[in-house]
C-alpha cells in the first residue's frame, strides 16, 4: 500500500431537495487499500459511490480519481474505475463470454488485448467453465463474479463494490473476499461497501463510517475504537470470593457495567492500558484470586454500533 | 494504468491463441479473409455487436421473421391463384408487389422503430444503462449502435422478402426505378421513425411514463405504417404515374431526402444529448444541427423560387422558419446558463471567435439570441430574393409589397413572443428551477393567450358576430398575419410600427440579460489532462492543435 491517494473525496454534498443524502464528506484512500465503507441504509453510501462512478454529480464539492476530478474529467476517470453497483445488471440471451466480451469493447479492447483481458478475468473470477452458460441460468454467486469480471475487465486502478456479498453464501462470500485481497495485493485501490461487518472487518485496511449523509469515523477499527471509546471492556477470572470482588469494582468510579457470570467478571473501565496495569495490581494487592485479566478486543460491529445512531433521514 | 496499456497488463500474460482459438483455416486465402473480417469487426460499433447477438437468439426476432417469411409465401400462393390465369400472359406484378409491400412495411415501419425504442428504454429501466455510460462509450456511440442494430434488423427483413419482389419484377407490369422507389423510401422512413423511437426512449425514466409513450409511440407508428402504405400502394396500382419523368419530382425527392437525413441525425443528437453526463455539452451540436437544416432549407427554397417563380413561395420561405425557430428558441431557451468547467475548457476564445461562436454556448441567453440571428438571416433572404425579383422586373416579381410586410412581421412576432417568453422565464428562476419543458409550455402559454385575449375582449366589446380586424388584434399574431398576406394591413399601418418597435426593445432587453453568459471565458485545461492524452493516445498530439480556425494557440 502507497501513501499517494488514489481516491479523494473533497467536501462532497448531493441533495435531493430537502434531503441531504450527502452531506459534506471528505476522506482519501491510498494506491492498494481495501477502504470499507459502512453504515445503515439509507445512510449515503451508495450515493456517493455512484458520484465517484462517475454516474451522478455533487451538488457541491468533488471527487478526485487518480487526480482526475469526477465533474470535470468523467471520462479519464472511468478508464480509471471499475464500478459494481448493488444490482447485476445483465442482458438476456446473452452467455458469460458474450457478456465480457462485450464490455471489452465497450472500454475500447480490441484483438488480442481483448482476448487476453477475457482469459485473465475469466480465470480470475472461476467462470472458465461457464463461458457458454446463458447468464439467466446463473446462480447469484456467479452473477456477482460475472459482475466482478465486468467491473475489472478494462485492468482499472480503483474498484468501487457496492455491497458486493449481499445475499451470497457462506462460501461465495469467503470466495469473493479472496478475490478482493488478492486484487489489493496486486495493486488495486478498492472501495467497497457491506452490511456483512465481520467480512469488512477482515478484509478492509480501513473503514469509513457513514450516517445521514455524514461521516463519523474513518481509521481502523482500532484507531476508530480509540478515538470515539473512550472505556475499554475487561473481562477478569477469579477463583474465588466473586461477589466480593464486584462490590469492591462496583466502589470504584471508573468502573461500569459490571457482569458476573459463575467466576467470570466483565466490566466497562475507563482509562489508559497503563491505569488498567494499576487496577490489576490493586486487586492483587487487595488479595483476590485474580486467574486471568485481559481487555475484551471489540469487533466492528461494537465500533459500528457506538458510532451510529441508528437514524435514517 | 489505461486500459490500453497492454504492455503493463496483467492480462498480458495470457496467450490469446488458447483462449479462441476458432477455426483454424489452412489457405492462405481464407486466413488472409478471416483476418480481415476480423479487423473489420473490430471497428464495429459494440453495441451494435451485441444486439445482432442478442436478436439472433430473441424470440422477438425469430416470431417477426417467421411471420415475415410465412407471409411472404402465403401471399405468393394467394396472389398467384387469384391472377390465374392471367399471370401466364397478363402483366400482375403490381398487384403481387402491392401484396409484399404491405407485407414488408409491418416489421420495417412499426416493429424495428418500436424495437429501437424498447431497446434503449430497457437498458434504462434494467440498469444497464448505466454501466454502459461509465465504459469507454459516448452516448452518441450508444444511440448510434442501437441505430444501426435497428438498421440490421430492417436489412435482414428486406433480404428475407427480396426474392418475393424479384419475383414481381418477373410477373411484369412493375418497373425497376419503382421497386427501388417504393424500397429505398421506405428504408428512409424506417431510420427516421426508429431515429424518433430512440428520442421518445431518452424523454424519461419513471417507469409510468415509459408506457405511456410506448402506448403512443405505437399507436404514432400504426397510423404512419397506415398512411404510408396506402399512398404508396396508390402510387404501385396506379399506371399512368408520370411523375418519374419530371425533373421538378426528383428535385423535391432530393430535398425530401435532405430533409430526413438532417432531421435523423438531428434526433440522434438529441437523444446522445438527451442521455450524455450532466456536465457535458448538450446544446453545441444541436444548435450547429439547426444552423444546419435552416442553410439547408433557405438553399431549397431559394432554388424553388427562382425555378416556380411562385410569389407563395414567398410566404413559405418564412413562415415554416417561423414556426421551426418558435419551437427550437423555446426549448433553447429552458437550458441553464450555469456552464461546467468541463464545458469553459472548450469555449471559444479569440474577440472573433467569441463574437462569432458564443452564441453556440448553452445557455438561456444565448439561445434566444441564437434563434433570432437565424430567424433574421431567414427575413434578411426572403427580403433579398423579393426585392431582387421585383426590382430586377423578374417573372417571379410578386407586384406589391404584401409579402414584405407579412416577412417582417412573422420574424418580429417570433423576436417579440420568444423574448416576453424569456423574460417571464428569467423571472420564474427567481423563484425555483425552471426545466425545458416549462419554459416551452410559457412560450406555448404566452402564443395561445397573445391570439386568444384580443379575441375575446373584441368580442366583449362588439358582440361574437360582428367582430372585424381592428387595431386590438395587434398581439393576434395569427389574424395580424393573415391579414398582412391578403394586404388589408395598410389601414392598420401603425401596427406593424408597435410590433417592430415593441420587438427591438424586447430584443435588447433580453440582450442585457445575456451579459452574464457572453462574458463567460475560457478555463485552462489542466496541465494533467493534455498529458494524459498523449499516454494514451501518443499519436493524437492535441495540446498543439487548434480547436478552430478562431483559437489562440495558448489558453488564456
Amino acid at each position: 500500500m502507497s501513501d499517494r491517494p488514489v481516491i479523494d473525496m473533497r467536501r462532497l454534498h448531493r441533495f435531493f431537495g430537502s434531503t441531504r443524502a450527502v452531506n459534506d464528506i471528505s476522506f482519501e484512500v491510498m494506491q492498494g487499500e481495501v477502504f470499507g465503507y459502512i453504515g445503515p441504509n439509507g445512510a449515503g453510501k451508495t450515493t456517493s459511490m455512484r458520484i465517484l462512478a462517475t454516474l451522478d454529480i455533487p451538488t457541491y464539492g468533488d471527487a478526485l480519481v487518480d487526480g482526475f476530478s469526477v465533474i470535470n474529467d468523467p471520462d479519464r476517470v472511468r478508464r480509471r474505475l471499475g464500478f459494481m453497483p448493488d444490482y447485476f445488471g445483465t442482458y438476456a440471451d446473452v452467455n458469460c463470454r458474450e457478456y465480457l466480451d462485450f464490455f471489452a469493447r465497450a472500454y475500447g479492447l480490441r484483438g488480442n488485448e481483448r482476448r487476453r483481458a477475457l482469459g485473465h478475468v475469466m480465470g480470475f473470477t472461476k467462470l472458465d467453465g461457464l463461458a457458454e452458460k446463458p447468464i439467466r441460468g446463473l446462480s447469484k454467486g456467479m452473477k456477482q463474479r460475472l459482475c466482478l469480471g465486468r467491473a475489472m475487465i478494462h485492468d482499472p486502478s480503483v474498484l468501487i463494490l457496492d455491497e458486493p456479498a449481499a445475499g451470497l453464501d457462506p462460501r461465495a462470500r469467503i470466495e469473493l473476499r479472496q478475490m478482493i485481497r488478492e486484487l489489493a495485493d496486486k495493486g488495486k485501490t478498492i472501495l467497497v461497501s457491506s452490511h456483512i461487518l465481520t467480512e469488512l472487518a477482515e478484509m478492509c485496511d480501513r473503514v469509513g463510517i457513514i450516517e445521514r449523509g455524514e461521516l463519523l469515523a474513518v481509521g481502523t477499527v482500532a484507531e476508530i475504537q480509540r478515538g470515539q471509546i473512550t472505556h475499554c471492556q475487561i473481562k477478569a477470572r477469579i477463583i474465588e470470593n466473586v461477589p466480593a470482588v464486584a462490590a469492591w469494582l462496583g466502589e470504584r468510579s471508573d468502573i461500569e457495567n459490571i457482569r458476573v457470570d459463575g467466576q467470570l467478571i466483565r466490566f466497562s473501565h475507563v482509562g489508559e492500558t497503563g491505569e488498567q496495569a494499576k487496577l490489576l495490581r490493586e486487586m492483587i494487592l487487595a488479595e483476590f484470586a485474580v486467574a486471568e485479566f485481559g481487555i475484551e478486543q471489540r469487533s466492528l460491529e461494537d465500533v459500528f454500533m457506538h458510532v451510529t445512531r441508528g437514524v435514517v433521514q | 494504468m489505461s486500459a490500453t496499456d497492454a504492455s503493463a497488463s496483467p492480462f498480458a500474460t495470457g496467450d490469446p491463441s488458447k483462449i479462441d482459438a476458432g477455426v483454424a483455416l489452412k489457405h492462405p486465402v481464407w486466413q488472409a479473409i478471416e483476418r480481415a473480417i476480423e479487423r473489420g469487426g473490430e471497428r464495429l460499433n459494440p453495441i451494435l455487436v451485441k444486439e445482432a447477438r442478442q436478436a439472433l437468439k430473441s424470440k422477438q426476432f425469430v416470431i417477426t421473421f417467421t411471420l415475415l417469411l410465412l407471409a411472404g409465401w402465403v401471399w405468393s400462393m394467394l396472389g398467384v391463384a387469384l391472377l390465374s390465369p392471367g399471370v401466364y400472359y397478363a402483366p400482375g406484378g403490381r398487384f403481387m408487389l402491392s401484396g409484399y409491400f404491405i407485407i414488408l412495411t409491418i416489421p420495417v415501419l412499426v416493429i424495428v422503430p418500436f424495437s429501437a425504442f424498447r431497446s434503449l428504454a430497457a437498458e434504462r429501466e434494467d440498469g444497464t444503462f448505466e454501466l454502459l455510460s461509465i465504459t469507454a462509450l459516448s452516448s452518441r456511440q450508444i444511440v448510434t449502435g442501437k441505430l444501426g442494430s435497428a438498421m440490421l434488423q430492417m436489412l435482414v427483413y428486406y433480404s428475407a422478402l427480396s426474392p418475393c419482389i424479384a419475383f414481381t419484377y418477373l410477373l411484369r407490369g412493375v418497373d425497376i426505378v419503382t421497386i427501388v422507389f417504393l424500397l429505398f423510401w421506405t428504408l428512409v422512413a424506417s431510420v427516421l421513425l426508429s431515429t424518433i423511437g430512440l428520442v421518445v426512449a431518452t424523454v424519461t425514466r419513471a417507469r409510468h411514463w415509459q408506457v405511456l409513450l410506448s402506448v403512443l409511440l405505437l399507436v404514432m407508428l400504426c397510423i404512419v405504417t397506415f398512411i404510408w402504405t396506402m399512398s404508396f400502394v396508390s402510387l404501385i396500382t396506379d399506371t399512368q404515374v408520370t411523375a418519374f419523368d419530371d425533373v421538378d419530382f426528383w428535385l423535391a425527392m432530393a430535398a425530401i431526402m435532405t430533409f430526413c437525413i438532417s432531421h435523423a441525425v438531428m434526433f440522434v443528437l438529441i437523444a446522445a444529448a438527451q442521455i450524455s453526463f450532466a456536465s457535458d455539452n448538450r446544446s453545441t451540436k444541436l444548435r450547429v444541427m439547426l444552423l444546419v437544416q435552416q442553410t439547408l432549407w433557405l438553399g431549397w427554397m431559394m432554388l424553388f423560387w427562382i425555378r416556380f417563380e411562385d410569389k407563395t413561395i414567398l410566404y413559405f420561405f418564412v413562415s415554416v422558419p417561423a414556426v421551426y425557430w418558435t419551437l427550437a428558441g423555446a426549448c433553447l431557451m429552458g437550458e441553464a446558463a450555469i456552464l461546467s468547467p468541463r464545458v469553459k475548457r472548450s469555449l471559444p476564445q479569440s474577440f472573433l471567435g467569441r463574437m462569432c461562436f458564443t452564441w453556440f454556448n448553452p445557455g438561456s441567453g444565448t439561445g434566444y439570441t441564437f434563434t433570432v440571428a437565424n430567424l433574421l438571416t431567414v427575413g434578411i433572404v426572403t427580403v433579398a430574393a423579393g426585392l431582387t425579383a421585383e426590382l430586377g422586373g423578374f417573372a417571379a416579381a410578386p407586384g406589391n409589397l404584401d409579402w414584405l410586410v407579412f416577412v417582417t412581421l412573422a420574424v418580429a412576432y417570433v423576436v417579440l413572443y420568444l423574448g416576453i417568453g424569456r423574460l417571464v422565464v428569467l423571472l420564474l428562476r427567481q423563484l425555483g428551477r425552471v426545466t425545458m419543458l416549462l419554459t416551452f409550455l410559457v412560450n406555448l402559454f404566452l402564443a395561445v393567450v397573445g391570439v386568444a385575449m384580443p379575441l375575446f375582449f373584441q368580442a366583449w366589446l362588439e358582440g361574437y358576430s360582428r367582430i372585424s380586424y381592428s387595431i386590438v388584434q395587434m398581439t393576434n399574431w395569427a389574424w395580424t398575419l393573415e391579414e398582412a398576406a391578403d394586404g388589408n394591413l395598410l389601414s392598420f399601418s401603425l401596427v406593424p410600427i408597435i410590433i417592430y418597435c415593441s420587438a427591438g426593445v424586447v430584443f435588447l432587453l433580453n440582450l442585457l440579460f445575456a451579459i452574464y453568459e457572453v462574458e463567460q471565458v475560457r478555463l485552462v485545461t489542466p496541465e494533467r489532462v493534455p498529458r494524459d492524452e498523449h499516454e494514451i493516445h501518443p499519436r493524437n498530439d492535441d495540446s498543439r492543435r487548434r480547436a478552430s480556425p478562431w483559437d489562440e494557440p495558448m489558453a488564456t
